[in-house]
């Protein structure tokens, strides 16, 4: 392993490092002090981005350098089957690993005196350290598959760090919510991982799947495209995105601001050489990107709340984002990508202290500002401008479309086997066991269980 | 003083890894003190046994022993995590009797032991004031099961006149109607589709963890890989039907679980969904689906169990009328279970950094090689059961914190360690997930090559109207 190798191994694994340390203390019984917390995180995302700096000059320098590529054979494999091991640092993979590794550190700071004195610190922490070796990991992934892994971690701290929040119903229940769709989109990157598997015989991007006819990587794009369209909030999974907001604005700014949100454009970045054999697969992509682009300009209006708006102005950015790559412009995508990240994930962080703001501005300036002009809605006639009222206030009717036509037939189809199941149920009577609450009864103390 | 050298043999230790938890069962019901003690150290002798099975078997004859050390860790672990309200003679003297009976059904080569092993393993939950529980759907579930394996062993010795698993490999003994009594014995033992309902009522009015080792001792899978696979490769054709019939359930058993509130159906409807996956794996014919069905069998084992324990230390911590109808809080009052409980659960249904997404992995792609249509419908249920799961953590560990209810109540101590142990398992086991994939996959190889040798064969076990000369010879 050269020096290269192991920086490309040490920007991967710190963050995983440092969550298994302070999980580990944690379980022990140990609960650090704050200072420690935040000592830690700014230590290992400082060394996380120096980590990239470096692997960015030295591929700058040596022009003969592509990827610098860490192959530790396989994960786990069985017979003809294997889940490769490999991480991958190209010219792709390294602005996103900076952009995750820098506004990771960048949040942890913010959070360090955001979050004083929070009940859930640690488990902020925790979880910020956890995302952040979840997305490396997919960043730098050399195949579909080791990108299936980091995709999970990050969905899963991200719905965790929605209901962080944990004494509130809203904020879990919209966690659940968003849970939900994650995972129903997620079926797409397991078949479609078992797709080129079985149909080129490997996942790894370095192979460009030459093997694939255009069918079949039409349904390996749509596939793809299905979990790209869940995770990015694209039309007609757009609905979550707003739920997602209940979550501390630290985190709102990373993940549905910068890298979770972005996280769809990358795999579709990655999937170009199929999308290049699949004139359909890219159409989609561009209507897509487009329906969302609409929907989300239009929404983004009628929001009430700052981090609301923030989030569709996102949401409008990537459906254009998803444009490109559909067009084939590959570098403008990310270039785009590393722009609307880093602007958003900076106009989140100002959203709690934006009324603060305005109020410096005004008496800067001794006065209010002057509205902007005129928006664009006020050129169409009154009705239509009622009914995108309408569209907008309702969020485009995306969820109570998913709510009516696929959430609840089936809740409906489950109470119908729930019904069933209990027939023959009360034959004998089941008795209740004991339902005395020993805890309620003040009885309970530990160890007298 | 050197100890003999018998002692280390195969007979000696598997004697003693079923006859310790016997004699520690019964006496039990004489010396009823220690209960909780007496049960650890029978358990440990036999992981002890076990271990040192494991540790002498070839890599082709591992699986059984490595089961056996399986469901001892998993008794030894129940008995630790037993809430000591539950920790009684009678309980402790059931899991130990469950434990013998379970080991001695994964380490014969016999027939009719087999189905002493099969009735044994049931008779705690049929006898009354014992395991049983307050339902009569498990009564009849375990009682049929044991009826349609007593009616297809009495067919198979009647016409073939042996009753040893290993001379009857490839010979379809009893003809179809054997194999469909011992498919329709797994079907009432595993809970498949029509015959789920059992296990719900039986986590639900049963004993949790004693019933929870029941359901993970597996004799359904135990009968598909001992006894239907080698014995009938004949009846190639009918195997899918099985695999149909364990995807189905999957799926079915997986969208009857979102609209239940009662926490301890909703566990049992995830454990019998993720082990309906185990039987897709086992018949999918692949290296893969069989080898991630075997590694699966264990995920499942482990994270059921401690999700069980983990449920039945909250209900006498905070009262028995929990429910996922609403927001209960007890993450405040129990973060460390809290934590334990979400590892577990997304290890059950799959999560990158635990065994359970390997295993899941390699299923899914032997399902989907195998069953390219229908094998479509196991990622559906598993991303159904992950749902149900979170719903059932969220449900029960967050939102607004009871009220009238103030001390921490987390895991105690033994509690805390051996479920600490569990998570360990199912992290570095997800973590470096070789080691433990290779050591099945050699299992995997054998019975792939059974179900192979039936591409020569026909439906009666003949090639080209000669009796099968090739022995089979996976699944001693």
């Amino acid at each position: 392993m050269t020096f290269l190798h192991a920086i490309l191994v040490f920007v991967v694994v710190a963050p995983g490092a440092a969550f298994a340390i302070l999980a580990l203390l944690w379980m022990v019984g140990w609960s650090p002090r704050e200072r420690v917390v935040s000592w830690l995180t700014g230590l290992t995302f400082l060394g996380c981005t120096l980590g990239v700096g470096a692997l960015a000059w030295i591929m700058l320098w040596s022009r003969d350098r592509s990827a610098v590529v860490v192959t530790f054979g396989n994960w786990f494999g069985v017979g003809d089957y294997h889940f490769p091991l490999v991480l991958i640092a190209d010219h792709l993979s390294l602005p996103f690993l900076a952009l995750a590794a820098v506004l990771s550190g960048l949040i942890g700071h913010f959070s360090a005196s955001y979050l004083h004195r929070e009940s859930g610190f640690l488990r902020f922490f925790l979880l910020l350290h956890l995302f952040a070796f979840g997305s490396l990991l997919a960043f730098a992934s050399g195949s579909f598959d080791l990108l299936a892994a980091g995709w999970e971690i990050v969905g899963i701290t991200s719905v965790l760090l929605i209901g962080f929040f944990q004494l509130r119903a809203a904020p879990v229940e919209n966690g659940l919510r968003v849970f939900s769709i994650y995972r129903a989109c997620d079926i797409g990157l397991l078949v479609g991982v078992f797709a080129m598997h079985h149909w080129a015989g490997t996942a790894s991007f370095d192979h460009g799947f030459p093997n694939l006819t255009g069918n079949q990587a039409f349904i390996a794009c749509l596939l793809l495209l299905l979990v790209a369209v869940g995770k990015a909030a694209q039309v007609p999974f757009s609905g979550w995105l707003p739920r997602a907001m209940e979550g501390p604005t630290p985190s709102s700014a990373i993940f549905y601001g910068a890298i979770s949100i972005h996280a769809g454009a990358y795999l579709l970045l990655r999937a170009q050489p199929l999308l290049a054999r699949s004139a359909l697969g890219s159409t989609l992509v561009i209507l897509i990107g487009a329906a969302t682009a609409i929907h989300g300009t239009i929404v983004g209006r009628a929001s009430s709340d700052a981090k609301t708006s923030l989030a569709y102005a996102t949401l409008t950015q990537v459906g254009v984002v998803f444009m490109e790559i559909g067009l084939g412009w590959k570098w403008l995508a990310v270039a785009h990508i590393l722009g609307n990240a880093t602007v958003r994930t900076m106009q989140y962080l100002r959203a709690p202290s934006m009324l603060h703001d305005y109020h410096q501005m005004y008496s800067a300036i001794g006065t209010k500002l002057a509205p902007t002009g005129k928006q664009f809605e006020e050129l169409l006639p009154e009705r239509v401008q009622l009914w995108l009222y309408r569209w907008a206030f309702d969020r485009g009717h995306l969820d109570t479309i998913l709510d009516r036509w696929v959430i609840d037939p089936l809740l409906q189809v489950s109470s119908y086997f729930a019904r069933h199941d209990r027939i023959g149920m009360s034959w004998t009577a089941m008795q209740p066991r004991n339902t005395a609450p020993i805890a309620l009864q003040g009885q309970a103390k530990q160890g007298s269980d | 003083m050197p100890v003999p050298g018998w002692v280390f043999q195969k007979p000696f230790l598997t004697s003693a890894c079923i006859g310790v938890p016997w004699f520690a069962a019964a006496l039990l019901t004489v010396y009823r003190r220690h209960a909780r003690i007496v049960g650890c150290i029978a358990a440990f002798v036999s992981i002890v046994g076990s271990a040192r099975l494991v540790a002498d078997a070839p890599n082709s004859e591992s699986l059984y022993p490595a089961l056996m050390l399986l469901f001892s860790c998993l008794t030894f672990g129940a008995t630790l995590l037993l809430p000591r309200r539950d920790c009684t003679p009678i309980t402790i003297g059931g899991i130990l009797f469950l434990l013998g009976s379970t080991l001695l059904g994964y380490s014969t080569e016999n027939l009719l032991v087999l189905l002493a092993a099969w009735i044994l393993s049931a008779i705690p939950f049929l006898w009354a004031g014992w395991l049983r529980a307050d339902a009569w759907r498990p009564l009849a579930g375990l009682l049929l099961s044991t009826l349609a394996l007593a009616l297809a062993i009495g067919f198979i010795s009647t016409s073939t006149g042996v009753i040893s698993i290993s001379s009857l490999k490839g010979q379809n003994p009893g003809g179809a109607a054997a194999f469909v009594l011992l498919v329709t014995a797994v079907i009432f033992r595993k809970g498949i589709c029509p015959a789920h309902a059992w296990v719900a009522d039986a986590a639900e009015t049963g004993p949790a963890l004693p019933t929870a080792l029941l359901l993970n001792g597996h004799f359904g899978a135990l009968l598909v890989a001992k006894l239907i696979v080698p014995l009938f490769p004949g009846t190639d054709a009918l195997f899918p039907v099985l695999s149909y019939l364990a995807i189905a359930t999957a799926l079915y058993v997986a969208i009857r679980a979102l609209a239940e509130n009662s926490p301890r159906r909703l566990l049992a409807f995830l454990a019998l969904s993720q082990s309906a996956c185990i039987l897709s794996g086992l018949e999918s014919r692949t290296a893969e689906g069989i080898a991630g069905a075997i590694v699966h069998w264990f995920v499942v084992a482990i994270s059921t169990v401690a999700l069980f324990g983990i449920l039945r230390l909250l209900e006498v911590r905070f009262g028995e009328n929990l429910t996922a109808s609403k927001h209960l809080g007890l993450a405040e009052h129990a973060p460390r279970l809290a934590v334990s409980f979400v590892i577990f659960g997304l290890a059950l249904v799959g999560l990158p950094g635990t065994l359970g997404f390997c295993s899941q992995d390699l299923l899914i792609h032997g399902a989907l090689t195998s069953h390219r249509l229908i094998g479509l419908l196991l990622p559906i249920a598993t991303a159904l059961n992950a749902v149900t799961f979170f719903r059932l953590f969220t449900r029960l560990f967050l939102g607004k914190r009871r009220t009238g209810f103030t001390v921490k109540a987390d895991a105690l101590p033994r509690e805390r360690w051996i479920l600490a142990a569990g998570v360990l398992f199912v992290v570095f086991g997800g973590l470096f997930p070789n080691e433990i994939i290779i050591q099945r996959s050699s299992d995997a190889t054998l019975v792939r090559e059974a179900m192979r040798g039936a591409e020569g064969l026909n439906a009666i076990g003949t090639v080209d109207g000669q009796p099968a000369r090739r022995p089979i010879t996976a699944y001693r």
